[in-house]
């Protein structure tokens, strides 16, 4: 038979087909385009609000220092600083070699690399909790009317570009005052919970794949089981939560502490990392393990040293992608009690705490405008975070793939 | 086509094994998987230090049967043995036996060759660490990819990926890894079927020199091959052993109207 159409009916039949395979492609094409424009625009968003116009009144007179004068290893706090009194005729070692006073300094002072508009992009300044924030500008509005806001700017004050986002901004505490707020002792208090939760979800969530896929039998205890874990791997994170509270804060007596937050996300993500892990055990060819046992190996040592070391890159890629869903969830740690100020950061399992995404839900509930940038901030961050774990799951992913 | 075998089929055998020779003896061998009967009541003899090739059409059984010397089959859930295959004095169905115990002293080579994603050297390793080796594992290590005629090739890069090499440098590797663990037996099955024609005959010349050292039972679809590296050939259908002998009178005098066929490429 001829390839060739054969009459006109059949060629305009063809036609027709062809073009409703490609009204198909087009209607599928839009959301797509649609997702894509959406998180543009989140992210043109966030990064934009994490930068303002101020009209600000310093408490003191302050002098600004160019980032090469600034900037030190290590040291560039106490090296700006310590200009920073000169310039205002006073000692600098009164406040630096005195522990007191330096603690004092410290919580009233920052220092920060902002952008004066008469000086030189970026130069580093020491703000104060004293300095009066006159008016704040949107990044956008700002720049539409600068010369009206430094035409407003009166006598004693000046105009700042002021990146919310620097790295002073990752240590500094909690605070009343926006420019004094940072995610210091929430980082630390993610770093605690996350770390915790590595602890208990990687083993039994490893030991749980391990045991359903190599030596479960298969009946229906089994599969009630397997039915069970995905199903938990869809319960809504905020149920999660009331079973920390009642669990791990009242029954078990640990309190609103990291322990009860890294017991509670640790339930949340184990359905997830026994089905990641089940899957990458699952992938292990089972000629590998013919060759195992071929060399009269037993089940033990089949798995522990021919299936683990050959699923450990597909276990710690769903490690990673559970990690990184801990570390955005808030609901449930609401419930178990993080609290949203905390005056030091956790020292140890059983201390009070706060994580990141729980100091960024608090400054969003306050009223100052200000906060609404400190928010920003704090969003990019752990964006950043989540996108540096995805990124190494994929790169894991991509790296270490095989086919056998 | 598959023509089916009667009932009361009884083994033609020729030449048969001297029981002092024997190394394994399979003795009214019967194997289901569920329900499915892929052997019926095999008994074969094979000589020590002797390859024995087995011969037949897909699904005839050959793999099943070459899998139960060594309880390959064991880990296939479902399946149910019957009979006794005798080695050294013990049958190896007894409950007593650790089929662990049974698949070190049996190794085993695989169709495709499977080495590990490890170093050659591990590969190689693999097996005596599992066993406890106690001993100078560089020398043992050199010495078992000399018996696999593989030493000169991969002198050079014994800490680089036996997945690195080409795929009959990698069924040899196969093999001194299945050496290493210091078998009596080795039990190949269609070791050349994944490889090219010069790749299978260098397998076959080896196949060749560790009988002096082993005990060799061959699976292969391939009859030239079967007629160049086997002493005896069995040949078999429908998981019936339907003939065995000495290769070259299987091959040139068969005795049974199912085995003529069969050689002479009229079926399977």
């Amino acid at each position: 038979m001829s390839l060739a159409h054969r009459n006109d009916a059949d060629r305009r039949r063809q036609e027709a087909k062809r073009a409703r395979g490609r009204t198909f492609v087009a209607i599928t094409f839009v959301p797509v385009v649609l997702a894509l424009a959406l998180v543009a625009t989140l992210f043109a968003d966030v990064i934009t609000d994490t930068v303002s116009w101020q009209i600000v009144e310093p408490a003191y007179t302050t002098e600004s220092w160019s980032f090469t004068e600034g900037f030190a290893f290590f040291s560039t706090w106490e090296n700006v600083v310590e200009k920073e009194l000169v310039a205002r005729g006073e000692d600098p070692a009164v406040v630096l070699d005195d522990p007191e006073e330096r603690r004092k300094f410290r919580l009233r002072n920052r220092v920060e690399l902002l952008w004066q508009l008469d000086g030189a992009p970026l130069r580093y300044v020491v703000t104060s909790s004293r300095d009066d924030t006159v008016a704040d500008y949107g990044f956008f509005e700002g720049l539409r009317q600068l010369d009206a806001i430094r035409a407003e700017a009166g006598e004693g004050q000046e105009v700042r570009l002021n990146p919310w986002l620097d790295a002073a901004f990752l240590t500094k505490n909690a605070s009343r005052t926006p420019v004094m707020a940072g995610l210091g002792n929430a980082l630390i208090g993610t770093l605690w919970v996350i770390g915790l939760v590595i602890v208990f979800s990687l083993p039994i969530g490893v030991g749980a794949a391990i045991y359903l896929e190599e030596y479960a039998p298969d009946n229906a205890v089994t599969r009630f089981i397997e039915l069970n874990i995905r199903n938990l791997a869809g319960v809504p994170s905020v149920v999660y939560g009331i079973l920390g509270l009642y669990a791990f804060v009242r029954v078990f007596e640990f309190g609103p502490t990291v322990l009860s937050a890294a017991l509670t996300l640790s339930l949340l993500i184990l359905p997830v990392v026994i089905i990641a892990a089940r899957e990458a055990i699952k992938a292990v060819p089972p000629s590998l393990r013919q060759a195992s046992y071929g060399l009269g190996a037993t089940k033990w040592q089949t798995v522990s040293q021919v299936v683990l070391p050959n699923a450990i890159t597909g276990i710690t890629t769903g490690m990673i992608l559970a990690v990184a869903r801990a570390i955005g969830e808030t609901a449930p740690l609401l419930l178990v009690g993080a609290a949203a100020f905390i005056p030091r950061a956790p020292e140890g399992p059983l201390s009070t705490y706060t994580v990141v995404p729980i100091q960024i839900y608090s400054w969003v509930a306050e009223n100052d405008v200000e906060f609404a940038h400190v928010a920003s901030a704090g969003i990019l961050v752990l964006l950043a975070v989540l996108l540096v774990l995805y990124g190494a799951a994929f790169y894991l992913r991509r790296r270490f793939e095989r086919s056998w | 086509m598959s023509q089916t075998v009667p009932e009361d089929h009884v083994t033609v055998r020729s030449d048969p094994v001297d029981a002092n020779d024997a190394v394994v003896a399979i003795e009214d061998l019967s194997l289901w998987y569920g329900d499915f009967q892929a052997l019926r009541d095999v008994s074969l003899t094979v000589p020590k230090n002797q390859v024995t090739a087995l011969i037949g059409a897909s699904g005839c059984g050959k793999s099943t049967l070459l899998r139960s010397v060594n309880r390959m089959n064991d880990l296939v859930p479902g399946v149910t043995v019957q009979g006794k295959i005798h080695y050294e004095g013990a049958d190896l169905y007894d409950p007593v036996v650790d089929p662990v115990e049974v698949r070190r002293r049996i190794g085993m080579v695989f169709q495709k060759p499977n080495p590990f994603p490890k170093s050659v050297y591990e590969n190689v390793a693999f097996g005596p660490r599992l066993h406890g080796f106690k001993g100078d594992m560089d020398a043992h290590v050199e010495t078992s990819l000399k018996r696999a005629a593989l030493w000169e090739e991969v002198q050079d890069k014994l800490q680089q990926s036996g997945l690195g090499l080409s795929g009959g440098q990698q069924q040899r590797l196969c093999i001194a890894r299945a050496m290493a663990t210091e078998p009596d037996v080795i039990l190949m099955d269609e070791p050349t079927s994944a490889l090219d024609p010069i790749a299978t005959d260098r397998i076959e010349e080896l196949i060749h020199e560790i009988k002096q050292d082993f005990t060799v039972i061959i699976v292969t679809h391939n009859m030239q091959q079967a007629g160049r590296v086997s002493d005896r050939t069995a040949f078999m259908h429908l998981g019936v052993l339907i003939e065995e002998g000495p290769t070259e009178r299987i091959f040139t005098n068969p005795q049974h109207e199912m085995t003529e066929r069969y050689i002479s490429g009229r079926f399977g």
